[in-house]
Parts: C-alpha cells; structure tokens; sequence
C-alpha cells in the first residue's frame, strides 16, 4: 500500500469527550439493494418515507430504526433514475455518504457490502473481511504528490476488539469504478497489496475522513478475482449467497458495537 | 457515445416558470486553483470566509460576487488536507457540486477547466469547447445496463445562441479519474467519441442531473492526448497560457447569460 500519510479514519482529538460517551447513532453505508434487504430485515428497520433530508431528485433510500441501544441508520444509493440498476461506485457512494452524515450525524460508519477477493492473498468466496486500510487503483496521476492523493490511501478506523471478539479476517480494501480489471488496474492494486476489490470503498473512506467520523469496513467476497471464472458471472452466482454470510458479520458487528464507546472497539 | 438514454441536463417541464425568469444566480463548479485564479480576478469575487454552507472539515472554497445581473458562486474543492494538492477528480468534483447547488440554489452550474483533446477529433492547444454531451471512460461495469450506467453519458444543456454568439468548438468530453490513458480507457473514450478528456465534467454532469438544474461545461484544450508530448509534462507547460483562454471564454458565456433567461440560452 502506498504510504497513508496522516490521513487516517480516527477521531481527532477534539472528540474525546465522544470517546466516553457510548456509541448512540450509527449510519451503515451499502451500494446494493440486494445486499442491503438482509440487514434491514434483520435490524427490522423501516424504509423513511419522509426524505426531507436528502434534496428532491435523488434516488437515495434510507431505513431507519432502533435496534438495542443504537438508533441505525441504513442507506444506499438508489436505483438510477434514468437506467434503473443500483447507482454503484464511487460518486454516488461519497454523495450518499456525504448526505447521510449531515442528515444524521453517526457516530461511525459501517461500509458494507460484497468484494472481490485475491485468493493469492488467502481470500475464499464466502469469507468477510475487515479491511485495514483503504485506497483506489483507478486514478492515475502521474505527478509528485498528485499520484498519492489520487491513491487516496487511507487507514480504517482501527478496532482491535472487534476483531479480538469476532471471526473476521483482516486485508487491504482496494477500490475502483470498474467491475472488472485492467492490466493497470491489476498493477496499482498490486502496489496497495489489497487482499479486497471493491467500488465504493475508497470514496466513502474519504468522505468519512474529511467529516471526521470513524469508518469500518466489513465485505464479503463473491468470486475470486484471480480466479477462473469471469468475474461478473461469478459475482452474480454468489452474490446471494454471500450477503447471507455479510449479513451475518455485520450484525455481530452492531451487536458488539452496542453499548460501547468509540474507544471500546 | 453510447446512447444517453433519457437522461439529459435539461430542466423539467415543472421548471417552465424558471425559463421565462432572468437568470439570477450561478455556480461556476472548477477544479484547480490555477484554473479559477483569472476568474476570480477577472469577475472580482472574494473568498467567503464564511462557510457554514459547508460542514467543518471539507476543504471546498467558495467565492462570490455580483456582476452584471447575475449573483456569481465559484468553487473549487480545494487543497486535499493531508496532502495539499488540488483536490482534483469525480468524488471531490461531485461533492463540491452537490453541496453548492443545496446552498447555492443556482439557475445554472458552468463547469469551466482544462481537458486534454484529441487531434484526431480536431484539437489544438489553446482551444476552448463547449461540451455537447458527457461521459465516463474509466467505470466499466460489464453487466447489460450496468455498463451504460457506469459509462453515465449524458447530453448537456442545450444552449445554441450561446454557440451562435461566441467563438466556441463543440465536441464530446470524457470523463476519467487518471491524467494519463490506459487502453482499456483509450478504448472507451473512442466508443464515446470524444474529442476532449477531463477528470470531472461527467461527475458533475451527473449532480446537476439529479438535482434538475442546468449544466454546461467549457473545456480549454492544455495538451494533445494523441500527440507525441507525454500528457503530464504537456499539460503542466500549458497550464498558465492555456487558462488565459479559459478566462476570457468563460467571461464571454458569462456576459452573454447575463439578463437572459434559461430559454434565451
């Protein structure tokens, strides 16, 4: 991974005083309907017909509810107004993000969803990863420190008991707005030593980072991208599958996350 | 360009009122300070130190002034903060945009920057475009629909007697996160027809759609993409020269909205 610099998801040292007060709002940002509909059946949270916080025009969606001792807020993008599939990648996933944590000032967030996994670097379909650190490999800048902010590298907001208490593995989280990769693609991805590949992850980092609030990141791999198989024929075949096993870690996720502080984790 | 669907940066019928109202406000959405510099000295703006518009932490810079009729907003997205460069690309252009129309509520977004062009399609350095239509280069999603959707074309806001009036070529621009051109984007920027490429125009696009407010964009032409000179090198010599001609095309559209209304244009 290319040096993070000081750029990272924690806290800054005026919120310590959020750091002794336990955990109240949390705001779990998702790209696919498919791979929100088990968390908000699970969390038992109800779609917000009021959407008032979010300008006339966006196809944004938001669940809401209480689940132990958190309010929870769930969005994702929306079908595009004009197509009609999920508004994957990138830009829709920084402006939900950025929209959200205005709207509802979490405590932190949870970026979850479904990656490709290298199986070089040990990931198998079905696993759920916690990732370690964030940055893209689809902007390519090739000047002194333009090449850097391009990267985006980020650390992720680190929680050692959360991985202590539940069977996550741990990888780097490489994001770009393709589904499939480029021989440049493969290479900046080789340089982030990413484990994962995602098209959301990076951007909601950043944004997270730029708000000041913690980010983690829990993705479930649906096909082996240094596999056999075609990656978007793979990815659809599982894609079902494994948001049952995403659903899962991310409900032990909150379960853990409930009645602590950001310090606890 | 891959068809752009229904979806195009025209206002909606219930926007009827809004096209028989002079213009009164706009938002000039650009990505680098060298770029923005000529015109905020030129429309005499200032820095608003003032950004409540903008949540604490996100580095966006606006600038604001009156000219002629017209209530005039610029933003850039500023210095990244850990790394103090232009925050360049589609996650800070979109952002940017999108917090501006909300606090902004502009009649009109101009998205004014530097592209590189293609000699092939006709371009010299120095040019400066109006773009007839937008598009993604780098965001390959190869699932039907999916694929139009990462590739996101959009027309852009129709405005012949701003063509008519000014000295301005008009040509496709594509969109993508890398200063260089990598095949695979090469390959998708032909499918688009372009005759320019930026790193911001079809993020841009894509806000002021979901928003339904009008959107154009003037590109001046820093370096030849299919030239002999490697693009960086090309486009940071051209850098200053070439933002003179941007100033003086973007005060021209500028003159020639002002006292006009949305269907005047």
């Amino acid at each position: 991974m290319a040096p993070p610099e000081d750029s990272v998801a924690n806290p800054p040292p005026e919120a310590e005083e959020a750091n002794t007060k336990p955990i109240s709002t949390i705001l779990i940002v998702i790209a696919m309907h498919t791979e929100a509909a088990p968390l908000v059946s699970k969390f038992e949270l109800v779609e917000d017909p009021n959407k008032s916080m979010f300008p006339k025009g966006v196809p944004w969606v938001r669940y809401r509810g209480k689940y132990k001792d958190l309010d929870i807020n769930l969005v994702w993008p929306g079908k595009d107004p004009a197509l009609g599939v999920d508004s994957v990648g990138t830009v829709s996933a920084s402006l939900v993000t950025y929209a959200s944590i205005q709207a509802f000032n979490p405590d932190i967030v949870i970026n979850a969803g479904t990656a490709g996994g290298f199986k070089a670097k040990g990931a198998s379909v079905g696993d759920v990863y916690l990732a370690s650190a964030v940055a893209f490999h689809d902007r390519r800048i090739p000047i002194p420190v333009f090449d850097l902010y391009g990267i985006g590298a980020k650390q992720t907001f680190s929680c050692p008991n959360i991985l202590k208490e539940l069977n996550l593995k741990v990888g780097n989280l490489s994001t770009g707005d393709s589904l499939d990769m480029s021989p440049h693609d493969e290479t900046a991805i080789l340089a982030n030593d990413a484990t994962l590949k995602d098209m959301e992850g990076a951007a909601v980092a950043y944004v997270a980072d730029l708000l000041s609030v913690p980010a983690i990141f829990v993705k479930a791999v649906t096909d082996i991208v240094d596999g056999e198989k075609p990656t978007a024929e793979e990815f659809l075949q599982n894609l079902v599958l494994v948001t049952a096993a995403l659903d899962q870690a991310v409900t032990q996720v909150v379960d853990f996350i409930s009645g602590k502080c950001i310090s606890d984790l």
